[in-house]
């Protein structure tokens, strides 16, 4: 048996062995989630910017003849005259509907001897029961006021004091708007004395809140709100994280050291506290809105983790041959922080902005919804949210639309924060999904 | 600012929290609304007392727990109708008046209530040194003003315990509501050995005060949990049927009560616009009672206020219709329209007051309220008026009304309106520290007479918290508490009632009537106008 003589192998390129394990073509970014998710922040950002000017109605106007409703068609109402208190002469032989519109109900009925006092239901036409006690009447007469739409109700009048069920009436009342109403709307205008028989009321395609607001008007109003706080608050951070961060890494020492123990401390300050310092530092009152001192409080508590991680970056970027190469040939700080640094940096700053800004829609929505935000009449996402959330038993729409809007703004733009992430990994040397 | 925010941000949380917490069907069951075989039961306060001790204590949280906790010398009965508490005889006359206590009654540590206790009491909350905001209630008695404004010293007051049980009492007028007056919390006696033991502490915890009522207190979690227990050394112990109430729940937010309610954990909701319909759809029966409360907004008179000119309320009278905010807003029936200083409920010379003497109505008028608006303007020789502060508290009805306010005024007559939401303490301080330029406040009335009300916006009442000064006010309050005769009372009464209307020191909004839903096993709750509600005293739980 002979024993193999070793020997040099004749030398190869290495492109050979690169071919078989060269790697597959990397899935593109743009996956359906990451398109789905850009078009949705497109189309919110469309929604604040331009949707205000298509759909013109004032966030803050309180429709008071269409409170809670739901979706609505713009519709003719009646307009109808205070008249103050309604007491109807002479005697009716059965119950009889003097009015039927949406200020008011009339009703009449006969005059019993044997009962003293009357006790009115209201109920919905459609379901069974005597529903809502409404008033006991000593008087054969009565006048509904009390937040009447236009759908079909049942009016039951019985003794109050037997129990009785003496009368019993479908009304559906008809839309209408009160004078006074109609003139603080601007509706009519001048002091005429004759008044307009009908008048148009707008359309809600979202509907009104228990105010009587168009919510489809609020979620963009609120939207804005939201929005600009989301963009502006991590722009804002971000770049003051990044220039700390650099300055900390490139100067390294003394400089370093000192940037990052205050780094250190800001973290360890709490968020919500600071948060109601600064309104008192502020001089904001009471009442008023409290969007600068939230910025401020973001700008001065969230920067430490953009300085770290920029910092990171520049530290192990210092030491790369080509930026050795740089200063040895006598390039200025300048040109190598703009030449060589910046340019690396740069995907990792877009990717931390883009994971800030659902960050800062949701604290901006968590302090209104505590009250420590905006303030009314403007409102954001947050501020919706904690209005709605008294009428979550009647009308669950009034939280659910809002927090939709939170949830998928957040959303999409953590997918779009995902995919820069990828990208940007890719381009470091990592191996993309 | 500052604990009021703190405060305000937790009481959000505690009430996101609760609302969670109902949210969960499997946390049911621990603690029922009612049980029959302990006779107990669960039910929830909307804000924590700020004090319990009654010679200090104003707002009717403080007196629907006092009212269980506490006996004066007289007490309203199952009725409603005044019956001896303490006292077991007595005798009113023109110029004062004469108790004769029970040899029963005793403290919760099981020595006799006295005279003694009652004059002490009385005393102390005149004492300049207490601050207590009820001091005037006192007025009618002999050297009492003047005690209060430091003048006199305070055993000069008109109140004498002849024996341990008898006490005689000297009117500096006639008073012919002291019975009634007798009821209220402020009257109610304090041991003198227990208050100087613990001085300013006195009640401010369970442990550290002494009761003399149907319950004791158990239990005080500060703004967590408070638990009455049935007192063992009352008196009328036999007549006490319910065992222990619980009150493990402080929140103010209705939906989070009625939720409570619906999972069966307390026993009595007050239910709110949003839930109306709710409950209805559920079957629960609605019970309605009128609370005999008004709500208004109260103007500020001190210096430097565009509220002090007359002009200027009387653009805000002519554009804030309280139709417009009962029926729409608020759209609770049983919820009143307020024109009036004086609610349905005050009683008159014969019938109720508003039937004898019917209140002028302002009917809204916006054109009318820009001219006024317009000359208030030239009379304060202002450019622009400055923001208004309105100053409200912190449940969801009453940002809801703020938020009314604050559109009407600025759409109708282009004022801003900035809201400050404070929790309930925080607000009465404001209040008091005049920090305000309309404040949203209510009134409840202490005792069964219409002066609960009237003298409200007399000059040298605490409780005038925007120092509201007219002479003409003054004198027919004045004139109403020097006389006897019921005819000239009222009359004096409804030239206040127009007073109101014409000057508008306050903007009477509604008078509250409180629709709730009640357990169907809980029996002979009673809502009181008067003496704290509700009133478990005479309740029992049915088998």
């Amino acid at each position: 048996m002979t024993i193999p003589v070793f020997r040099f192998a004749p030398w190869q390129p290495a492109e050979q062995q690169l071919d078989h394990i060269a790697p597959a073509p990397l899935p593109s970014p743009f996956t359906p989630s990451v398109v789905l998710a850009s078009v949705a922040v497109l189309l919110l950002l469309c929604f604040v910017s331009v949707g205000p000017l298509l759909w013109p109605q004032s966030h803050s106007t309180q429709w008071l003849s269409q409170v809670s409703l739901g979706p609505t068609t713009a519709r003719a109402a009646k307009v109808v005259r205070d008249e103050g208190l309604w007491r109807p002469h002479g005697d009716v032989r059965s119950l009889r509907v003097a009015d039927a519109n949406t200020e008011r109900v009339r009703l009449h009925w006969p005059a019993l001897p044997e009962v003293k006092r009357y006790q009115l239901y209201r109920g919905s036409g459609l379901d069974a029961g005597l529903g809502l006690p409404l008033a006991i009447s000593s008087t054969p007469y009565y006048e509904d006021r009390l937040q009447l739409r236009r759908a079909l109700y049942r009016y039951s009048i019985a003794d109050a004091d037997t129990g009785l069920l003496l009368f019993s009436v479908e009304v559906r009342p008809q839309q209408a708007i009160s004078e006074f109403e109609a003139r603080l709307q601007g509706l009519i205008v001048g002091h005429k004395t004759t008044l307009p028989s009908t008048i148009m009321l707008p359309a809600h395609p979202l509907g009104t809140d228990a105010l009587g607001r168009d919510i489809l008007a609020r979620l963009m109003a609120g939207g804005a709100t939201s929005l600009f706080v989301g963009v502006v608050a991590p722009l804002l951070f971000i770049s003051l994280g990044c220039i700390l961060g650099a300055i900390a890494g490139y100067a390294g020492g003394v400089v370093d050291q000192a940037i990052m123990r205050l780094a250190d401390f800001v973290v360890a300050l709490p968020f919500l506290l600071f948060m109601i310092l600064f309104r008192v530092a502020f001089g904001i009152g009471p009442g008023e809105n409290g969007i600068a001192p939230l910025i401020l409080a973001m700008l001065v508590l969230s920067w430490p983790s953009s300085a770290r991680l920029v910092r990171g970056q520049v530290l192990a970027l210092k030491g790369q041959p080509y930026v050795e190469s740089a200063l040895l040939s006598g390039l200025s700080t300048a040109a190598i922080l703009a030449r060589h640094i910046l340019p690396n940096v740069l995907p990792i700053i877009l990717v931390a902005f883009s994971f800030a800004i659902p960050q800062a829609i949701f604290t901006e929505a968590f302090l209104s919804f505590i009250g420590m935000g905006v303030s009314p009449p403007s409102t954001s996402w947050g501020a919706m949210c904690n209005d709605g959330i008294k009428t979550l038993l009647s009308h669950p729409r009034h939280m659910l639309l809002p927090a939709l809007f939170i949830s998928i703004s957040v959303l999409a733009f953590n997918i779009l924060g995902d995919a820069l992430r990828d990208i940007s990994d890719r381009r470091s040397g990592g191996v993309g999904r | 600012m500052f604990p009021g925010a703190i405060a305000r941000l937790s009481a959000t949380l505690r009430q996101l929290l609760l609302l969670v917490l109902c949210l969960l069907p499997a946390l049911s069951g621990h603690a029922a609304a009612v049980d029959p075989v302990d006779q107990r039961i669960t039910l929830a306060l909307a804000t924590e007392p700020p004090t319990l001790n009654s010679s200090i204590a104003t707002d009717s949280i403080g007196s629907f727990v006092l009212s269980h906790l506490m006996e004066g010398l007289l007490r309203y009965g199952p009725g409603g109708e005044l019956e001896g508490g303490v006292a077991e005889r007595w005798q009113l006359e023109e110029s004062g008046a004469r108790f004769w206590l029970r040899s029963d009654a005793r403290w919760s540590d099981g020595k006799p209530v006295t005279a003694h206790d009652f004059v002490f009491a009385w005393r102390h909350a005149l004492k300049p040194a207490t601050a207590s905001q009820y001091a005037f209630i006192f007025f009618p008695i002999k050297n009492a003003e003047a005690i209060q404004a430091g003048q006199l010293p305070a055993n000069t007051l008109g109140v004498r315990a002849v024996s341990e049980r008898e006490l005689v009492v000297e009117f500096a007028r006639p008073c012919p509501y002291f019975l009634s007056l007798t009821a209220f919390m402020t009257f109610m006696p304090l041991r003198e050995d227990a208050v100087e033991k613990w001085g300013r502490a006195y009640a401010a915890d369970a442990d550290k005060m002494l009761v003399n009522g149907a319950f004791t207190l158990n239990k005080w979690v500060h703004g967590a949990h408070l638990r009455l227990r049935k007192n063992r050394h009352y008196w009328d112990r036999d007549s006490v049927k319910i065992r222990e109430i619980d009150l493990p729940y402080i929140t103010s937010d209705p939906s989070a009560q009625f939720n409570l309610f619906r999972d069966g954990q307390i026993a009595l909701a007050n239910l709110d616009t949003g839930l109306l319909d709710e409950a209805v759809k559920r079957g629960h029966p609605i019970h309605h009672f009128h609370t005999g409360a008004l709500y208004f907004l109260e103007f500020n008179f001190r210096e430097g206020r565009v509220t002090g000119n007359y002009y200027f309320r009387k653009a805000l009278q002519y554009i804030i219709d309280p139709a417009t905010l009962v029926n729409k807003i608020i759209g609770l029936p049983g919820v009143l329209p307020a024109y009036s200083l004086f609610p349905m409920t005050v009683r008159g010379v014969a019938a109720p007051f508003r039937e004898e003497y019917p209140e002028m109505r302002v009917k809204a008028d916006i054109a009318l309220a820009r001219r006024y608006l317009a000359r208030a303007k030239k009379e304060l020789g202002l450019e622009a008026f400055p923001p208004l502060m309105l100053l409200v508290g912190d449940s969801p009805r009453a940002l809801q009304e703020a938020e009314y306010y604050q559109y009407v005024l600025q759409q109708g007559l282009g004022l801003e309106v900035r809201i400050d939401q404070q929790v309930f303490k925080q607000r009465l301080e404001k209040m008091r520290r005049g920090d305000f330029d309309i404040v949203a406040a209510a009134w409840g009335p202490d005792y069964d007479d219409i002066m609960t009300f009237a003298d409200l916006f007399a000059s040298w009442n605490d409780n005038n918290r925007g120092r509201y000064h007219n002479p003409a006010y003054d004198y027919w309050v004045s004139l109403a508490q020097q006389s006897s005769d019921p005819v000239e009372r009222f009359e004096a009464m409804a030239r206040l009632q127009n007073i109101v209307t014409e000057d508008v020191p306050i903007l009477p909004t509604y008078e509250n009537g409180a629709l709730y839903v009640q357990h169907p096993m809980l029996k002979g709750v009673r809502r009181n106008v008067f003496g704290g509600d509700p009133s478990f005293r005479f309740a029992w739980i049915e088998r």
